[in-house]
């Protein structure tokens, strides 16, 4: 992953100053892998985002991008605001579990609300860990996990699915980098 | 958990990953570009990953004297470009991750918790061992990602 996507001083992620404590440096990371991923669907209309680029996989772009708008609204809404009644996001459906990735047609509709979806959960999720104490215990399947514990978890599944992001995104255009 | 343990604790789960999705499989499997156009093999990743283990933990953190790994001259596609379905090539990769591992581990092991805040200066850029821990657990959940894939175009096997 040598290639360049973009020149380096054009970047957006990367901060002029590195940020100093704790939570400063996992939100930056946190905020490096969701512009990431948006980088990986820049560009691209619907048929390539819903394109299941790396068969035999069922994974596309735009399923990743709803997996994870349901991801953040997940663990911010359900888990450390103690909602766990709220319904999944993008996985609404009785009898499909995979719905976030499997409702993920070409459709520009379906595109502009995975978009706007994620858009406000990432949001709502950035406002909620700016101000949580990251000693804080939740309750999570019968167990007790610190608000630190979800917070690196994050970012590592947002990486791991900046892993499928780049491959998805080769096999669609050829596009490597960052 | 302390910062430093919920960190090492990730790290320990995301090699086990690595090493479940390269379980298996032969030199032949290991080596193969699966998901072309990317160069990308599980070797190869097993490779990269000992050397980046290598250059965070044993050159950055620890400051040994010694030259990178799998990059000769500072080649940097020789980590993916090299690494051939070859049983030798494969058995020393392996052993070279793990190897690579425990050194890492050593260091983990004499890090103060309380300083992660330390700021170590290597001529090539500045930064905290916080950054240091968390480049490297984000190195290979990104890397776990190709792999994901990777695995699933060999043989079709998916999962954690």
């Amino acid at each position: 992953m040598s290639d360049m996507w973009l020149p380096t001083a054009e970047d957006p992620r990367l901060d002029p100053v590195p940020p100093r404590g704790e939570r400063a440096v996992v939100l930056q990371y946190l905020r490096f892998y969701r512009s990431t991923l948006e980088l990986k669907c820049q560009g691209l209309d619907a048929e390539q985002l819903a394109r299941r680029s790396v068969p035999p996989s069922s994974m596309s772009l735009l399923g990743l991008l709803r997996h994870l708008a349901g991801v953040e609204h997940s663990w911010n809404k359900r888990v450390l605001q103690g909602n766990m009644e709220l319904t999944r996001l993008h996985r609404d459906h009785p009898d499909d579990r995979d719905w976030d990735f499997n409702g993920a047609i070409e459709d520009d509709e379906v595109v502009e609300q995975a978009w706007s979806s994620w858009r406000q959960e990432v949001a709502d999720a950035e406002a909620w860990l700016e101000q949580d104490d990251f000693d804080r215990l939740v309750p999570l399947e019968g167990d007790q996990i610190e608000v630190r514990d979800i917070a690196v978890h994050l970012v590592e599944e947002y990486a791991r699915h900046c892993g499928h992001a780049d491959l998805l995104r080769e096999c669609i255009d050829g596009r490597t980098g960052q | 958990m302390s910062e430093l343990e919920t960190l090492r604790r990730w790290l320990g789960d995301l090699r086990d990953t690595v090493e479940r999705k390269a379980e298996g499989l032969s030199p032949e499997q290991l080596a193969t570009r699966s998901v072309p156009p990317s160069d990308l093999s599980v070797l190869g990743l097993v490779r990269h990953l000992a050397q980046m283990e290598h250059y965070w933990f044993v050159l950055t953190l620890a400051r040994a004297e010694e030259p990178q790994l799998y990059m000769p001259d500072g080649d940097w596609d020789a980590q993916f470009r090299d690494a051939v379905a070859d049983e030798a090539v494969v058995a020393d990769a392996f052993d070279t991750w793990r190897s690579v591992r425990a050194r890492a581990d050593a260091v983990m092991d004499g890090l103060d918790p309380a300083a992660l805040e330390f700021v170590w200066d290597p001529d090539d850029r500045i930064g905290s061992v916080r950054d240091a821990l968390i480049q490297v657990l984000y190195e290979y959940s990104r890397h776990s990602g190709h792999l994901d894939l990777l695995r699933e175009a060999i043989d079709g096997q998916t999962g954690e």
